[in-house]
């Protein structure tokens, strides 16, 4: 097998150009999710009854379904039926197709994105445990002070691992906005291979552009991670048998 | 100053508090002696509303309140009053020692901030953690986080303290430190009610001793009366198992 | 806007259900190869050996940077190509395996991890406690560890296998037939109308599988853990 390495240097420096759209996809979904999922996590862990249902069935919906079925589906729903509501419901004269398709790519991540870390959330806020709840009421904070003095800054920490993946998951599904017509890394690459047929070349580059990004990523996690365990630093002045055992409380 | 009269609490079909009645005066210091699962931590758990008693009532100072329909702002009202220190300390983890001191000054009783670190260094000074102040809870041993557990609770100045088994989480040496404290504080007066297994503590520390089993009080007196002339046999048989060398007089 | 026909869901759910075999070979597949490689990963890295350890590092981290499309894509033009150049041809060969090869080698990566963490998470004492009654290592292993190691790695291994049979549905990219690639033939012979009742009909079946897969995991956990809970209620 022979590569065309001349074709696949250019191509990769074409490719390039797509990483904006790859991260600007990626960061504004997490941007836009993140709140949303988050009061998706308190309203089940509160036991509000009818809205724990609702998020439950709506979490278990989305990550029952193939992310590419959502696009499919939503790609095909979307546009008809917001040029409905604009033309016959509303009577503008908007056209919605005009619209850019990345509004599309957006929603089916976002959609995506607050259902897998709203999960991520849950269990965070969950490990930080009943004690810490417990004890902030005993000294009189009221709940809203702990969760935002207490509970969420562990929390975070806890979640920080987590939160990585579900980045990482959702830059790898960006991968598949090419079929809402969104000009990512993997779109300008695929374009640029049908000239001259040299597909493996190309996927080859999109492959290098997603491992440079996917470091990138977990590289930026690892120093907000350092920045953010101050606390859970181990005694420098007492033996390893101590910070074995306090970890348990971590 | 404070009474709680004929509290009932059960969880699910398992009845925990059979109808408790319990009084403290200003300066008592009432150590609860019992049998695991006799409803003595359930019982100091209630009295700050860690849990919620079904039926009963609670008198403390000109409060006169039902445990059954109680407002939250009278539970707000009896916290302000109370401090709790925990079986496992319940430090904020992402807080410094004295952080977690000023924490409930800073926030619950809005203090100002300079105020707050002043009372919550004497606090730390107190209980001999002067060197500690900047230190997670990580950084520190057991007997030294409970030390920081106890100096948040008399931060407060509240009007009781209740300890839930101070030192049943900490290796043996460790105990001591943590009851000279607790002594310390029972010298000047400090009125306090302590769920513990320590009968040393017990016999010369307090004033009142209450023996629970099996969700009621069984008896109480003075720690003379309690451990020399006790006058249920579940009493005896209870002393019997703890001390070994418990020898009482008919 | 064009109409909608609820009652053309069934209709196409009965067309697809013929299909769905494909569907759960091509998890099958996969689970057996990439577990097995997997496997082989997850031993390189626990073990002592600095090179196999690293390479299987490696492994897991490139794979783990790729999106699934692409891989699909790769090893589907790329490898007859790679073999030819050995003097293999596979030009001929079924597009399944392609699918099953690009998922076993995303899939081993997955499975490296949960077993891994598996058998790390059984406490050493077991080990020791083995081999103080004069246990072999691999009587060890397979009394003591792997049943230990199974109740751990099991919501793990679900939760991979739900991954697997979600992006199991691009295979239809490379015009496999399975449940999805019959979606969009449907859809291709119905010029494009019908589509969206062809997609909600997909989506059902893939939640159906999803939910099955996800309850009777449950079910086995409980039924392989009793032995763990009766031991910490005591």
């Amino acid at each position: 097998m022979e590569l065309n390495t001349k074709f696949m240097i250019e191509t990769f420096f074409d490719a390039l150009a797509g990483i904006p759209v790859t991260l600007k996809l990626t960061l504004i979904t997490l941007l836009v999710s993140a709140p949303i999922a988050f009061f998706m996590a308190l309203g089940k862990i509160e036991k509000r009854k009818i809205a724990g249902k609702l998020i439950s069935g709506y979490v278990s919906f989305i990550r029952g379904t193939p992310v590419v079925l959502q696009i499919l589906f939503l790609y095909s729903l979307l546009p008809t039926l917001l040029n409905y509501l604009v033309k016959d419901v509303l009577g503008l004269s908007f056209n919605v197709f005009q619209l850019d398709t990345i509004l599309y790519a957006y929603i089916v991540f976002v959609l995506n994105t607050t259902a897998v870390l709203s999960e991520v959330f849950r269990s965070a806020l969950l490990t930080v445990g009943h004690g810490q709840m417990e004890t902030a009421l005993t000294i009189g904070m009221t709940k809203r002070q702990a969760y935002i003095r207490i509970i969420i800054p562990q929390a975070v920490v806890s979640a920080l691992p987590n939160i990585c993946n579900a980045t990482i998951g959702l830059l790898k599904s960006t991968s598949l906005a090419f079929m809402m017509s969104v000009q990512d890394v993997t779109a300008i690459a695929k374009v640029k291979a049908a000239y001259g047929y040299n597909y493996i070349e190309a996927y080859l580059d999109i492959c290098f552009v997603y491992i440079v990004l996917c470091s990138a990523i977990q590289l930026v996690f690892k120093l907000i991670e350092r920045y953010a365990c101050a606390y859970k630093k181990s005694s420098r002045t007492k033996g390893g048998a101590l910070y074995a055992r306090n970890k348990e409380y971590i | 100053m404070l009474e709680i009269k004929n509290i009932y609490k059960a969880f699910g079909n398992n009845e925990v508090l059979k109808g408790v009645s319990l009084k403290v005066e200003k300066g008592d210091v009432v150590v609860i002696l019992g049998p695991s699962g006799s409803g003595k931590t359930t019982l100091l758990r209630s009295i700050d509303f860690l849990e919620k008693a079904d039926a009963g009532e609670i008198i403390f100072d000109d409060i006169h309140a039902e445990f059954a329909r109680i407002s939250k702002k009278t539970i707000s009202q009896i916290r302000k009053k109370t401090a709790f220190v925990f079986q496992n300390y319940n430090l904020f983890h992402n807080k410094t020692a004295l952080q977690n001191v000023t924490e409930g000054l800073i926030i619950a009783r809005k203090l100002p901030k300079e105020k707050a670190i002043e009372i919550g260094k004497r606090a730390l000074d107190k209980v001999g953690l002067s060197e500690r102040y900047d230190y997670y809870p990580s950084q520190l041993s057991g007997g030294q986080q409970q030390r920081v557990g106890i100096a948040r609770a008399i931060a407060v100045n509240p009007d009781i303290i209740l300890f839930d088994e101070p030192t049943s989480a900490l290796d043996p040496e460790l105990i001591g430190e943590v009851l000279g404290v607790m002594k310390e504080l029972a010298k000047e007066g400090t009125t306090m009610i302590v769920v513990t297994h320590e009968m040393h503590f017990a016999q010369d520390v307090a004033n009142r001793v209450v023996f629970m089993d099996g969700g009621r009080v069984v008896e109480e007196g003075t720690p003379d009366e309690m451990f020399s002339r006790p006058k249920e046999e579940r009493t005896r048989q209870f002393l019997r198992r703890i001390l070994p060398d418990f020898d009482y007089v008919i | 806007m064009r109409s909608f026909h609820p009652s053309y869901i069934l209709e196409v759910l009965i067309q697809l259900l013929p299909f769905l075999w494909v569907t759960v070979a091509m998890v099958i597949g996969t689970v057996f190869f990439g577990g097995a490689v997997g496997i082989l990963l997850a031993a390189a890295k626990v073990r002592k050996g600095r090179i196999t350890r690293l390479l299987a590092n490696i492994y897991i981290y490139i794979t783990r940077c790729i999106p699934s499309v692409i891989m699909l894509f790769i090893v589907y033009y790329g490898l007859p190509e790679l073999l030819l150049g050995f003097g293999i041809d596979i030009n001929h060969v079924g597009k399944g395996f392609f699918v099953i090869t690009t998922f076993s080698i995303l899939f081993a990566a997955n499975m490296a991890e949960v077993f891994r963490s598996a058998y790390e998470a059984v406490d050493k004492g077991q080990k020791e406690a083995a081999a103080s009654i004069g246990m072999t290592s691999w009587q060890t292993f397979y009394r003591i560890l792997l049943p230990q190691c199974t109740v751990v790695a099991l919501p793990n291994f679900a939760n991979a296998l739900v991954n697997l049979m979600k992006e199991g549905s691009l295979a239809y990219t490379i015009g496999l037939i399975d449940i999805m690639g019959k979606g969009q033939l449907l859809i291709g012979m119905n010029h494009g109308s019908y589509a969206l009742e062809t997609y909600l009909a997909l989506t059902i079946l893939y939640w159906v599988l999803t939910f099955v897969v996800e309850k009777s995991f449950g079910v086995l956990e409980k039924h392989l853990s009793k032995g763990k809970k009766a031991l910490s209620q005591a």
